[in-house]
Formats: structure tokens, C-alpha cells, sequence
């Protein structure tokens, strides 16, 4: 194919025909399929299950239940051991996994599910965080283990006898005299609510076992983490658990860490056979959603508009599993700092179990509920003292080599810049279409990323000139594949029609942390630039004492190399040296917090940033809020590819619109209330802004070949408060609750008249 | 339990004739995904909102999640594979490859037939018109920005 008829991406052509294999499509050999019976009950004991109907029934092969888990280890977890593999004995919320039927097909497995009969025996519940830290609160654990560095570094810090299973703290300077002697401060409270990734291709998985131990097929995105929570359960050799990630259908963290495959390995090990589990996209919303939050904040500010001092505290409710919601609740502090100069800085952040959906990572782990309270507060702040909200942000604005906190890394981009480009740029769409009702909100989000610098590639350079990147990033629709390509061409100077991207396969990928955190795409490449360091260095050695070449005058191009103005074949390289005319180099590229001397052990690696700016209108009879346009500027440092880097900035930013306009998974007497896809509104094409530009800087700076840094996250945080900025500011109404409903809206209009 | 009462289809698929049997109850994405190897459909929400199974039935965009198999009896179906003639990407999948309107794929295919249906019916669609047809195929990753930019270069 020549480079005019390629596409964008190595993986369009696939997925526009049909042809791209999801988990869902494939087909194991001698593959049965699982059904899940869930909970009805938010806390309850199971004091019976009877399967002996459901185990007569027709194409019924076998049933598990947390009464088989005999001779593995039953509880796992990635940040606290808390986790039954299926329910034992006891359900904690509403769609635990309790009973899995197998049978030959997915049909007669879902109606066998009918005939198992469960019987609980009800405990009390608790739904709310702010409940479950009642010391009247029913326990929803009896104890649990903190496991330090499992996952990502560190360890939780759980409160024995209470439902918190994360507290943090951190301070600088003297807050409380910056306090009392400030001229104004500001306390606020926001809340955040749950929210649902509402990935496309709901959560699926293949296990198999055999002479050469554990094959899973799965949708996780951190496929060696999977990899080793499984060789925990099954008390296996880490190298015979083999995780095959296909294309993903879509994760934003909803896949991420562990989910399904420790359930769907459990019921392959136990009935013998290979087992598909294939959730419907309901019980996908009963497996991980967003950590809800009501964060206070308290600003202590000069007359003049300089922020003194601020204390962040958060409270999240992490359901009844902790799985990375420790992070979660550590960054949710860390993001509501915000782009500024803040001397005095309070953070403290609990994160409770609760009878509820697990929460989980989520596209900017805490991200969205730090950024919302603490932009929203910003424009407070501005209105109180009669200060544009913009002017305000500039006047505490960080610097670039500015720091956010002492101890992080300063931060490495100019968020004035970013600002000042998005009022521009809001400035040309309002020209473009006057409207003279628009109303304009501005808010800014900053994020540390947790990069876990450990990762690897493997280049594998063909004799004709043909290469292959072997990585564990998983395709979730991100684009990695396309970026492996690019980056690997460029490294070594060959032509991107010659690289291919391969599955994601633990048997073969070196190890990696995981696919999240913006972190992929910087972490490839910086592998991929040693890689390919690598392969060059073996190109010289082998055209040294084969060919008589200096490798200092070698020079990589299209197909081979050049030296003294002579050109090479790779095929000529290779074939005296191995005496055929075939075989291969392969170049290891392997990064962990001392390569680059120590330079990516730093945290962050990157600052993560955006900057929001919306035009919205209301209709005060209704309060719905439309929002006519928004512009969305990052600055990337550098894109690999720039059409997909647009397209993870535009995705983000819409995905938090819904989070500011409909999205909530909604409880109410211990059920969710609303958990399934009718229920719940995610955005549609009617809702996106009429008027949508996003704006990217390439900059440099960041620690990636070419100055690039991580993206694709950092468009979601600002468009919230952006809006609730908006309807402040035209309408005279601040709404400090997530999501901004019509009812919310129109209520909050109604006491304003009252008042 | 099929052969009791199976129901004989005739209809014709991607543009060629096709006669099977099929359970009275059984849905047309099983159908298509388990007894033809049609896996290009996708199966997601199984409520009729998300648009991710969209087949085109008589080129009219139709959720087969909650349609019968039977009911395609003397129809005409196009699936996702059969919109490229012998390679050649159809106008709307070169839009949507050329447009970059895609990230995991998983809503490809139903977002690629809706359109195809819409461009038959409108082939000069209003914005609104678009947003109107294509508000019943939800795509988590794009935005849309990159879909309705491919949709209106087709205009």
C-alpha cells in the first residue's frame, strides 16, 4: 500500500469493514458460556443457594458458586485484599456476582439462571459515604489487608473498624494562620455524583486452562496486572498465565486494574473447560463506575484577589470494593489545587465502602471531582470581589517551572497561554455566529498523572526491512497502535507502511505497568527510542565484522542504511551474517524509574492540562442548558499523531459533558435506581455543541521523544464548572451539584426568585 | 427444540439470496453474529438505544437486538460486510477512514450503516438532520466532532 492509500491508523481499515475481532467475537475451542446471577440485595448473607433445578435443565454444564472455591485463594484485590472471587456467604451490593451457570450456549445459560434460587438473610445497608462514616454504620468489612506496591506504588491507609479504606493527608506552609488573618475566605461544598464509563463494548472474557497453565482473553487494560492477580488465586507461575488482549471496545478506566478476568478464570478452572462470560452492557454498570465526592473547600484570599491559602477535603464513596479507589481518592485532593499559587495548602481526602457498585479509576482519576469544586469556587471567588474570573486565574496563575506543590514536580506549561487560546478562539466562533443571549463560563484543570515508569518493547526487524512492535499497550480505541507504528518508523528511520503493531499478548510483550493515565503513548516511545537505540547498535556491530563498515559513518534509510555513500539492503546485512538469506534483529527497550538517569522517576513525569471554555444558553422555563459551543485547548508538547490526538481531546471533552448535564447512577433503598442503558443518558450527537474547536499546542517540553507528553485525559475536567461558571454568570445561579439537570437548574432559578 | 418449530427464511443478504431456518424466538444479531459468522454486528445494549447491532433492512437502519430473524423473511439486509465491493471501501467508510470518525470501532459498524441509510434517504442532509438520524447510534470515544465532520464531507 503506498503512503497516499494509507489510512490514519493501522486499525481503521478493520474496523470500518467489520473485520476487527473484539473478545465477544472470538471463539475458543471447545468454549462454553457463562451467565452471571447478581445480587438483588445490598448487604445481606446468603444462607442458601439451591442450584439442583437450574443444573437439570437442558445444555446446563455445570454451576459455581462461592462455595467452590476450594484450594485457590478466594479474595484478591489490587490496593486491599477485599475481593471474594464470587460471593462467599455474604453480598455487599446490589449485582455482586453470586452464582455463575454454564452451559453450551449463552441462551440456555440465562435461562437456567431463573431456577437458581438464593435465599439472604438482609444486614443492614449504607449507600451514602457521608452515612458510612457514622460509627452507628453497619461494617461492610471485617478486616482488610493493604497490599503496599502491588499496583500502583504505595499502600492504602485503612481505618481498622470503620468503613474507611483510604485516608490521606498533606500540608505545607501554616494554613490555619493564613485563615485568620486572611481578608476573605471562602468555604464551599460540592458534590460530584457516581458515574458510569459506559464503555460500548460491555465487559467480556475467555479463560482456559491447559498443560501450559492459564490463558485468559481479556478486556483489561493493565493485562500484567491481571497476569498476577491471577497467578495469586490459582497459586500459579506468573509465566504460565498468558493475558491476550484483542481490540477493546472502549474502557476509560471501566476496564482497567482487574475486573472480570479473576471470575470468568474461577469458573473455567472450576468446570474444566474454556468459559466466555460476555456481560450484558447493564451488568457492566454493576462492575465499576466513578467515585463519587463531596468536596469542601476553604480559601482564605487577599482583597486584591491573590489566593493565601486553601484546605481541600474530600469524602469518596468507593463502593463495596476498594480496587484502585485508594488512588482515586489521593488524586481527587491533588487535582482540586488547580494551575495556581497557593502557599498554605491543606489536603485530606477519606474514601468509605459503601453498599454500592465498586468505584474504580476513571478517565483522570479523581480529576473531574477536585477540578469541578475548585473551578467552580474560582469563579465564587471572582464574583464576591468584583474581579473578571478570568483575571482572577491570571493573577494566581503558576508559571511554567512554577511549583504546584513543593514536593511534585513543577509544572511544565503555560496555562495562561492555554487560557488566553481559548478565549481567542471562543472569541472567533462567537464572531462566526452572533448570538446575543450566549453566555460564556471559563474553567482551567490540571492533573498529575501517575506514569509508573516501568515498561518495555520488543522491535523485531525482519531481513526485508519489515517491523514488529510487540508491547502490552492494549487498543482501546486510543490509537496506540497507530503511535507504536509512527514511533518505531521514526526511530528508525523507515517507512510507517513497514511497522505493524501486534496483540498485546503476556507471552511474548515484555512487562508494562498497564494502558491508563495518559501514560501509554510517552511510555512506548521512550521504550521504542531505546529499542530502536538497540537495533541500531547491532546493525553497526554486525556491519563492522561483516561488512568492514565504521558504524559511526552508518545512517538508517528506507529499507536499510547508508554508509559512505553506499546503500544496504538490511538483506544485506543480514544474510552474510547469519550464511541465509533470512532471520531477524531484535531490540529490547525496557524503562524503569532509573533509566534516562532517574529523569522519569520524577513525579509527575508530566503535568496533564486543560483549558475550557464554553458558550452556553438556558431556557429559564425548563432550566435545560444548551450548550452552543466550547473550546477545548491542551497543551500535548508534541503529537505523534495529531488527527487522533483531536480526536481523544474532543472525546474527553464530550464524555464530560455528560458528566456536567445528565450522567448519575442514581440509589435509592439500596438499589441503583437507574442502571441500565435506557435509563441512563449519556451523550448522543444532538448534544454536542454546535460550534466545537479544540485547540492543541506542541509546545515540547514534555519528557518524550520530540518534547511529547501524555493526553487524552485532561479534556474532561474543565467543562463542568465551565458551565456552572456560565449559569452563574448569566443566570445569577451558582449549582454546586453535579449533573446540572433541567429540574436542578429550574429549582435553583426558583429560589433565586424567591429569595 | 428448533427443529419443532423452526420457521424456513428467504431474504437476500449483502446482495446475495440466502434461504435458512430459524427458531420462531431467535433474534436476527444472533442469527447474523452465531449461525452466519457475521460478527461484524455488535452486540451492546440489547435495549434498542445504543444503535451498536444496526442492520439496514430494506435500507432502512433497524436495531437487530430487539428484531426477529423471522421478520426478515423476503427482505433485503446489508450487514457492515457488505458495504465494500470486492475491497473498495463504500463512499461512507472512506469518509469515515479519511475523517478519522472512529477510535475503539466497537460503534462503528451500526454508526457506518446509519449513515449509509441517512445519505440514502437525505442525500443532502441539513446538520439538524443528521444529528436527528444519528442521535440513536451512541459513540463513547469520538465526541462525534470527527463522525459529523465525516457525514457532512459526504454532503
Amino acid at each position: 500500500m503506498s503512503a497516499a492509500e494509507r489510512p490514519d491508523r493501522v486499525d481503521f481499515l478493520d474496523k470500518v469493514t467489520g473485520r476487527a475481532a473484539f473478545i465477544s467475537d472470538l471463539d475458543v475451542p471447545g468454549m462454553v458460556h457463562g451467565k452471571v446471577l447478581r445480587s438483588t440485595m445490598p448487604h445481606a448473607r446468603i444462607t442458601g443457594i439451591d442450584i439442583d433445578a437450574a443444573l437439570s435443565m437442558p445444555g446446563v454444564i455445570g454451576i459455581v458458586t462461592g462455595s467452590d472455591l476450594g484450594g485457590i485463594d478466594p479474595i484478591w484485590g489490587v490496593s486491599l485484599k477485599d475481593r471474594p472471587l464470587i460471593a462467599i456467604d455474604r453480598v455487599r451490593y446490589v449485582g455482586e456476582p453470586v452464582a455463575v451457570v454454564v452451559a453450551e450456549t449463552e441462551a440456555l445459560a440465562e435461562e437456567a439462571l431463573d431456577a437458581v434460587m438464593v435465599d439472604y438473610d438482609p444486614l443492614p445497608y449504607v449507600t451514602e459515604a457521608a452515612e458510612a462514616l457514622a460509627p452507628n454504620a453497619p461494617l461492610i468489612h471485617d478486616g482488610v489487608q493493604p497490599l503496599k506496591d502491588f499496583y500502583f506504588k504505595g499502600e492504602a491507609k485503612p481505618v481498622a473498624g470503620t468503613n474507611i479504606f483510604q485516608t490521606y493527608a498533606y500540608e505545607t506552609g501554616d494554613v490555619d494562620a493564613a485563615f485568620a488573618s486572611a481578608d476573605r475566605v471562602f468555604e464551599d461544598s460540592f458534590d460530584f455524583p457516581m458515574v458510569y464509563h459506559y464503555a460500548m463494548e460491555p465487559h467480556c472474557g475467555i479463560a482456559s486452562f491447559g498443560d501450559d497453565g492459564l490463558t485468559v482473553w481479556s478486556c483489561g487494560q493493565a493485562p500484567t496486572a491481571v497476569q498476577k492477580v491471577l497467578s495469586r488465586i490459582f497459586d500459579l507461575p506468573i509465566a504460565r498465565v498468558r493475558v491476550i488482549t484483542p481490540l477493546i471496545g472502549g474502557g476509560f478506566g471501566g476496564k482497567a486494574s482487574v475486573k472480570i478476568d479473576p471470575l470468568v478464570a474461577t469458573v473455567a478452572w472450576k468446570i474444566g473447560r474454556p468459559v466466555r462470560i460476555c456481560f450484558s452492557a447493564s451488568e457492566s454498570m454493576l462492575t465499576a463506575r466513578r467515585l463519587s465526592a463531596t468536596v469542601n473547600l476553604k480559601t482564605a484570599v487577599s482583597a486584591d484577589g491573590m489566593l493565601q491559602a486553601k484546605s481541600v477535603e474530600v469524602l469518596m464513596n468507593g463502593g463495596a470494593y476498594a480496587d484502585t479507589g485508594p488512588a482515586v481518592a489521593i488524586k481527587a485532593a491533588i487535582r482540586a489545587i488547580g494551575p495556581y499559587k497557593i502557599p498554605n495548602l491543606r489536603l485530606r481526602s477519606t474514601a468509605v465502602y459503601t453498599n454500592t457498585v465498586p468505584g474504580a479509576a476513571f478517565r483522570s482519576i479523581g480529576g473531574p471531582q477536585g477540578v469541578w469544586a475548585t473551578e467552580s469556587q474560582m469563579d465564587i471567588i471572582a464574583d464576591a470581589l468584583g474581579i473578571d474570573p478570568v483575571e482572577l486565574r491570571y493573577r494566581n496563575m503558576l508559571k511554567r517551572g512554577e511549583h504546584v506543590r513543593p514536593d511534585l514536580t513543577p509544572i511544565d506549561v503555560d496555562m495562561a497561554e492555554a487560557m488566553g487560546l481559548a478565549s481567542q478562539a471562543m472569541s472567533r466562533l462567537d464572531a462566526q455566529e452572533p448570538h446575543r443571549r450566549i453566555v460564556h463560563g471559563t474553567a482551567l484543570g490540571i492533573a498529575d498523572p501517575a506514569n509508573s515508569p516501568v515498561a518495555g518493547v520488543l522491535l523485531r526487524l525482519k531481513i526485508d526491512g519489515s517491523i514488529a512492535v510487540i508491547s502490552s499497550s492494549i487498543e482501546v480505541g486510543q490509537g496506540i497502535r497507530e503511535v507504536l507504528c509512527r514511533v518505531a518508523a521514526e526511530q528508525l528511520g523507515q517507512p510507517v507502511a513497514a511497522v505493524s503493531a501486534l496483540t498485546p499478548d503476556t507471552a511474548i510483550a515484555p512487562f508494562d505497568w498497564g494502558t491508563g493515565a495518559s501514560r501509554s503513548s510517552l511510555m512506548m516511545a521512550l521504550a521504542i527510542e531505546d529499542a530502536a537505540a538497540d537495533i541500531k547498535a547491532q546493525i553497526g556491530d554486525i556491519a563492522a565484522s561483516t561488512l568492514g563498515l565504521d558504524p559511526a559513518r552508518i545512517e538508517l534509510v528506507a529499507g536499510g542504511f547508508t554508509a559512505d555513500d553506499k546503500r544496504y539492503s538490511f538483506a544485506d546485512l543480514l544474510h552474510p551474517y547469519f550464511g541465509i538469506d533470512s532471520g531477524e534483529l531484535i531490540g529490547i527497550g525496557r524503562i524503569s524509574p532509573r533509566s534516562r538517569g532517574g529523569a522519569l522517576a520524577k513525579a509527575p513525569l508530566f503535568w496533564e492540562t486543560a483549558a475550557g471554555r464554553c458558550g452556553i444558553t438556558l431556557d429559564e422555563d425548563t432550566g435545560e442548558i444548551a450548550v452552543k459551543r466550547y473550546v477545548s485547548v491542551a497543551d500535548i508538547g508534541r503529537a505523534i499523531n495529531r488527527t487522533g490526538a483531536e480526536g481523544q481531546d474532543e472525546g474527553a471533552a464530550i464524555m464530560g459533558l455528560g458528566h456536567a448535564l445528565f450522567e448519575e447512577l442514581i440509589y435509592a433503598d439500596g438499589q441503583p435506581v437507574n442502571g441500565t442503558m435506557i435509563d441512563y443518558h449519556v451523550p448522543t450527537i444532538d448534544d454536542v455543541p454546535a460550534q466545537f474547536e479544540t485547540v492543541l499546542i506542541e509546545n515540547g517540553g514534555g519528557p518524550g521523544p520530540g518534547g511529547m507528553r501524555g493526553m487524552g485525559e485532561g479534556a474532561i475536567l474543565p467543562i463542568a464548572p465551565a458551565i456552572a461558571n456560565a449559569l452563574a454568570t448569566g443566570f445569577g445561579i451558582r449549582v454546586k451539584q453535579l449533573p446540572l439537570t433541567p429540574e436542578r437548574v429550574w429549582r435553583a432559578l426558583q429560589d433565586k426568585k424567591d429569595r | 427444540m428448533a427443529d419443532l418449530a423452526s420457521l424456513d427464511i428467504s431474504f437476500t443478504l449483502n446482495g446475495a439470496p440466502q434461504t435458512h431456518s430459524v427458531a420462531p424466538f431467535a433474534l436476527l444479531i444472533d442469527f447474523l453474529r452465531d449461525d452466519l459468522a457475521l460478527k461484524g454486528t455488535k452486540r451492546s445494549c440489547d435495549v434498542q438505544v445504543c444503535g451498536a447491532c444496526t442492520v439496514l433492512v430494506d435500507g432502512l437502519p433497524v436495531s437487530s437486538c430487539t428484531s426477529l430473524a423471522a421478520d426478515i423473511d423476503g427482505k433485503s439486509v446489508v450487514t457492515i460486510e457488505g458495504l465494500a465491493e470486492h475491497g473498495k471501501l463504500s463512499p461512507v467508510q472512506q469518509a469515515f477512514v479519511d475523517h478519522a470518525a472512529m477510535q475503539c470501532g466497537f460503534c462503528t459498524p451500526g454508526m457506518v450503516l446509519a449513515t449509509t441509510a441517512l445519505l440514502e434517504r437525505h442525500p443532502h442532509p441539513t446538520e439538524q438532520e443528521i444529528r436527528h438520524y444519528l442521535r440513536g447510534n451512541i459513540c463513547r470515544c469520538t465526541g462525534y466532532i470527527k463522525i459529523l465532520e465525516a457525514v457532512k464531507s459526504l454532503v
